[in-house]
């Protein structure tokens, strides 16, 4: 999906279209502004990559994506246009009908996503039986080809086991399982291997990868690991305070960023070609609270070539002239003067057995 | 990394906790106010105004007037005496008995808890055994067959069968506070056993003790209605208690039914002492386990 | 899984001896004379010894316990000192009584507590859950005794419904009688049942209130897991959601409750058996306290201690089936 083709002006395009999307929750320290106006599109079988750190809202607006915020406290604005339905405003019975069979979500901790109680074939088994209409005996059957589908090794018997007796990898191989019972043709995940080991994570991001061959869907990846996203993304949208700062072309975006607050969390990523020893450089300060956003840039205090205006006037997506790649900065890197340290614009630093081709 | 990983949104934002922490809170104070009312006049009945409990001084089953606030029981006696001078009894029993319960089980529980090892293996088994037998009809049997009754013998019997039941709730208490970095800390830096049981353990296991006690204080006023009865509280005609005033109404409301103060007053008074019990207590407890959770 | 059941059944058996030497002792070293109230002013010296050899009082107290021990396991409990009934008889006459309230009081509990604690936890700090969370809470400071005063008052002496006053307790019908007169096996079951009304709400009322608000506050705490955002993105309806993702996690809870509570309901039934004149095995233990009755007294304890544990290992074990997190500590 990587191919040349996919990454040029698609036709497909539309198939989700995100456009000026906010998500307010009322808290009783006032509203708090967790997605602050984000706008993308994504095409059949593509694959993005959210990034951002802790709290920039990406978790957040992956759900408010798919219309699963909680039910009170919140606010959304803007639109959602997913393979023609419209999500934003959509009432949960309506949301419920593409919820699990068009649009699927792969949960951040399998631990606790798991219902603990419940054996795992069931779990499985439960949306093809409740949303497919599959007898029991079907939903059974089906559910344990999923669960070799996803690399579970005797499924018949992992098919009785409850999330507690699994390993950490194995649950997250059981939540890719329930996400793609009913065929989804967009997937979510939502820092999917971000509780497991190294060797796990890669094992689970391979799979995904390979199962979004097989089964031709459309994902939106998100993760605070540029590397995560680095080799397995066409497109990526950083995030910092609930807005987009910077997107394009994954190759675009880490070979020519703009924004400092890119530069900096790709210079905090640990990198294969680092030598031993290397110290990361983190980035000073802390993220900002939403609940006291400045008039500006929300990263100025945080970034060394703030200027006056950056605290004064909130920059707005500008295209680089590269198809695609945007950025929101009034003092951007530029492609001569900034200084790459170690070949920071490589993807193939941040994973390299895993390169897509 | 470290930067990267600092939460912006605090959870609760995310996902709503409908019971967030509440402030004291206006109802929390009537119900201290009230409890504070009632011990007050059980301290100080003997010095107050109050009619004589036992003393025939009116017409039999008169109804409320300023004279008598509450009316008169069937034998003319003044039930407003009655509800002041049984609130001596029903919270001396209250009190008396978690005295013993804490007296015994409290040191008890946090010596096992802050030993651990054998000894605490050896009570644990001892108490968890005792604590799966009903106490309730250890309790009935027990005074059943200790005659004559008497107010100390109903605390003792009540109070030590609330033993394990204190072990139980300190030990856990205690268990949970030492298991906090600060105490190991303690530990590291040398501090002295009794250092660290009386200066960071018992401050710790207090607020748990002290919702617990009012739990507690409030069960046993039951069981004391209970025992009433059954006929196995003391004798109502030396000292009537709150449940002995509310059984005897309940026989004698067959022949006077017109006379209803006489069970509403006592019935009404225990409830709501109960009620504030619980109430603080529970106060008591979610606002120190917010703010354990908030460290 | 066995290797827990196997533990759980060895302290089983351990606390039931330790329950065994306890009834047994607590009642022989009670002061009180068993002569006196036998014999009664024929308590002389020569006939106390007499009747002590015959009730093999006079050997030691450790001999004394295995013997009734003895006895106890092969499934005799013994016979009354004074009546010189079977204490079994007894006993087998009592239990169903009990069995039968407690059945009835927890079905009505139940009934009440599940789904009024699944509306007020969907919309928590909403108005039902405001007012329905003041209310159990007030009536959780309502003890039981005074329950029953009231009901009595209010429903058989104010609103005269006959047959559930104190003293109308009628017992069910013999199985057999539903072969050779139906009509009047459905009568006395009417009976039977209008007779449960006060007690059976009485008992009610203190369990429901507990059980609504534990499964009240632990769905409350459920519906905030992760999994059922989970469960909700699999486009399930918020009824599927409610009873399969949150009440089964939740009731394990409540189980956990209900064993502690039926175990209290036992003991805390037999004021309500007293005050109502019900021949339950509160009103047998109450009956034999007043008789000075020690065998029976003895022998009631320990059923009713036995049955209190057994219930709550049932539960325990119940428990474990339902939740697989618990046996694997």
């Amino acid at each position: 999906m990587s191919t040349e083709t996919n990454q040029n002006n698609n036709p497909d395009e539309d198939f989700l279209v995100v456009e000026n999307l906010t998500t307010t929750f009322n808290t009783a320290r006032g509203p708090l502004p967790a997605v602050g106006g984000v706008s993308f599109r994504l095409g059949h079988n593509e694959t993005l990559g959210v990034v951002g750190e802790s709290g920039s809202g990406k978790t957040v607006l992956s759900r408010t994506i798919m219309g699963l915020q909680p039910r009170t406290n919140v606010e959304v604005g803007g639109s959602v246009r997913f393979d023609g339905h419209e999500i934003v405003g959509a009432t949960e019975a309506e949301l419920r009908e593409i919820w699990g069979t068009k649009v699927a979500m792969i949960f951040q901790d399998p631990m606790t996503s798991l219902n603990p109680v419940t054996k795992i074939g069931k779990q499985i088994g439960e949306s093809l039986h409740v949303r497919l209409g599959m007898s029991k005996d079907e939903a059974k059957a089906r559910a344990i080809e999923l669960l070799t589908l996803v690399g579970i090794p005797s499924p018949e018997e992992r098919y009785e086991a409850y999330p507690t007796q699994l390993s950490g990898g194995m649950r997250q191989r059981v939540m890719i399982a329930i996400a793609l019972a009913c065929n989804p043709s967009l997937l979510l995940a939502d820092e999917p291997t971000t509780g497991l080991d190294v060797t796990i994570q890669a094992q689970i991001l391979n799979l995904l990868d390979e199962l979004q061959m097989k089964l031709q869907m459309s994902v939106i990846l998100v993760t605070h690991d540029l590397g995560v996203v680095a080799t397995r993304t066409d497109r990526i949208i950083v995030m910092y305070a609930g807005r987009v700062v910077e997107m394009g072309r994954t190759k675009d975006v880490f070979k020519d960023h703009r924004m400092p607050y890119t530069r900096a969390l790709l210079e905090s990523t640990p990198r294969v070609s680092n030598p031993s020893h290397t110290r990361l450089k983190t980035i000073p300060g802390r993220p900002p609270n939403l609940l006291k956003l400045a008039e500006g840039c929300a990263f100025a205090p945080r970034c060394s070539r703030a200027t006056e205006k950056c605290s004064q006037e909130r920059p707005n997506l500008e295209p680089t002239g590269t198809d695609g790649h945007y950025f929101a900065c009034w003092n951007p890197l530029d492609n001569q003067s900034a200084p790459v340290s170690s070949s920071t614009g490589s993807t193939k630093e941040f994973g390299e057995d895993n390169v897509r081709s | 990394m470290t930067n990267t990983e600092t939460p912006m949104i605090p959870n609760e934002i995310v996902v709503e906790h409908p019971e967030k922490r509440e402030p004291i809170g206006l109802f929390t104070w009537i119900c201290v106010g009230w409890l504070a009312i009632n011990l007050g006049v059980a301290l100080l009945t003997p010095f107050l105004p109050i009619a004589n409990p036992k003393e025939m001084i009116s017409m039999p089953s008169m109804g409320m007037s300023l004279d008598h606030l509450m009316g008169t029981d069937s034998l003319g006696r003044d039930l407003f005496a009655r509800v002041a001078w049984g609130s001596r009894i029903s919270l001396g029993v209250g009190l008396g008995a978690m005295a013993i319960g804490f007296g015994i089980g409290g040191p008890l529980g946090m010596l096992a808890a802050f030993r651990r090892g054998k000894l605490d293996v050896a009570l644990s088994s001892v108490m968890f055994t005792l604590l799966a037998f009903p106490s309730i009809i250890a309790i009935i049997s027990i005074l059943s067959m200790w005659w004559p009754r008497s107010l100390a013998k109903i605390i003792l019997v009540v109070g030590i069968s609330s033993v394990p039941l204190v072990y139980r709730v300190i030990r856990a208490a205690t268990l949970s506070a030492g298991s906090k970095e600060y105490i190991t800390a303690a530990r590291v830096l040398g501090a002295k056993d009794r250092r660290i049981v009386f200066r960071e353990l018992l401050p710790n296991v207090a607020p748990t003790g002290l919702s617990f006690l009012l739990f507690g204080v409030a069960t046993v006023i039951a069981l004391e209605g209970v025992l009433a009865f059954l006929g196995l509280s003391i004798d109502p005609n030396t000292a009537p208690s709150w449940g002995n005033l509310i059984n005897d109404a309940r026989q004698s409301l067959n022949d006077t039914p017109q006379n209803w103060p006489l069970i509403i007053f006592p019935s009404a008074i225990l409830c709501l002492f109960i009620l504030a019990l619980n109430f603080v207590g529970d106060r008591l407890r979610s606002y120190f386990d917010v703010t354990e959770v908030k460290l | 899984m066995l290797k827990y059941f196997i533990k759980r059944l060895v302290a089983l058996v351990a606390i039931i001896i330790a329950i065994s030497i306890g009834s047994f002792f607590m009642i022989q070293l009670l002061p009180g004379d068993l002569a006196t109230s036998i014999l009664g002013v024929a308590n002389t010296p020569a006939n106390k010894r007499e009747l002590y050899a015959r009730l093999g009082l006079d050997k030691g107290l450790v001999q004394q316990y295995l013997t009734w021990m003895g006895h106890v396991l092969q499934g005799d409990l013994g016979k009354s000192y004074i009546t010189g009934e079977s204490i079994n008889t007894s006993i087998g006459k009592s239990l169903p009584i009990d069995l039968e309230i407690i059945f009835l009081s927890q079905i009505v509990a139940f009934a009440c507590a599940i789904p009024l604690a699944m509306k007020a936890a969907r919309k928590p700090n909403g108005l039902f859950d405001r007012l329905s969370n003041g209310l159990t809470f007030g009536l959780l400071s309502v003890p039981s005794f005074i329950i029953v005063v009231y009901l009595v008052l209010i429903i058989a002496i104010k609103a005269q419904i006959p047959g559930t006053g104190p003293g109308s307790f009628t017992r069910w019908p013999e199985w057999a009688w539903l072969f050779t007169d139906t009509g009047m096996f459905f009568t006395t079951v009417g009976h039977n049942l209008t007779s449960m009304v006060i007690p059976t709400l009485a008992l009610s009322i203190g369990s429901f209130v507990v059980y609504f608000r534990v499964l009240r506050s632990d769905l409350i705490a459920t519906l905030q897991e992760e999994f059922i955002t989970m469960a909700r993105s699999k486009g399930l309806s918020s009824r599927r959601i409610m009873w399969r993702h949150a009440f089964r996690p939740s009731s394990v809870a409540l189980l956990g409750t209900a064993g502690i509570n039926i175990g209290g309901l036992i003991a805390g039934g037999f004021v309500v058996q007293y005050l109502l004149a019900i021949p339950g095995l509160g009103g047998l233990l109450i009956a034999s306290i007043t008789l000075q009755d020690y065998l029976v007294i003895q022998s009631t304890v320990f059923v009713v201690a036995v049955a209190v544990i057994v219930i709550n290992f049932t539960v325990d074990f119940i428990t474990t089936l339902v939740d697989p997190r618990i046996a694997r500590d």
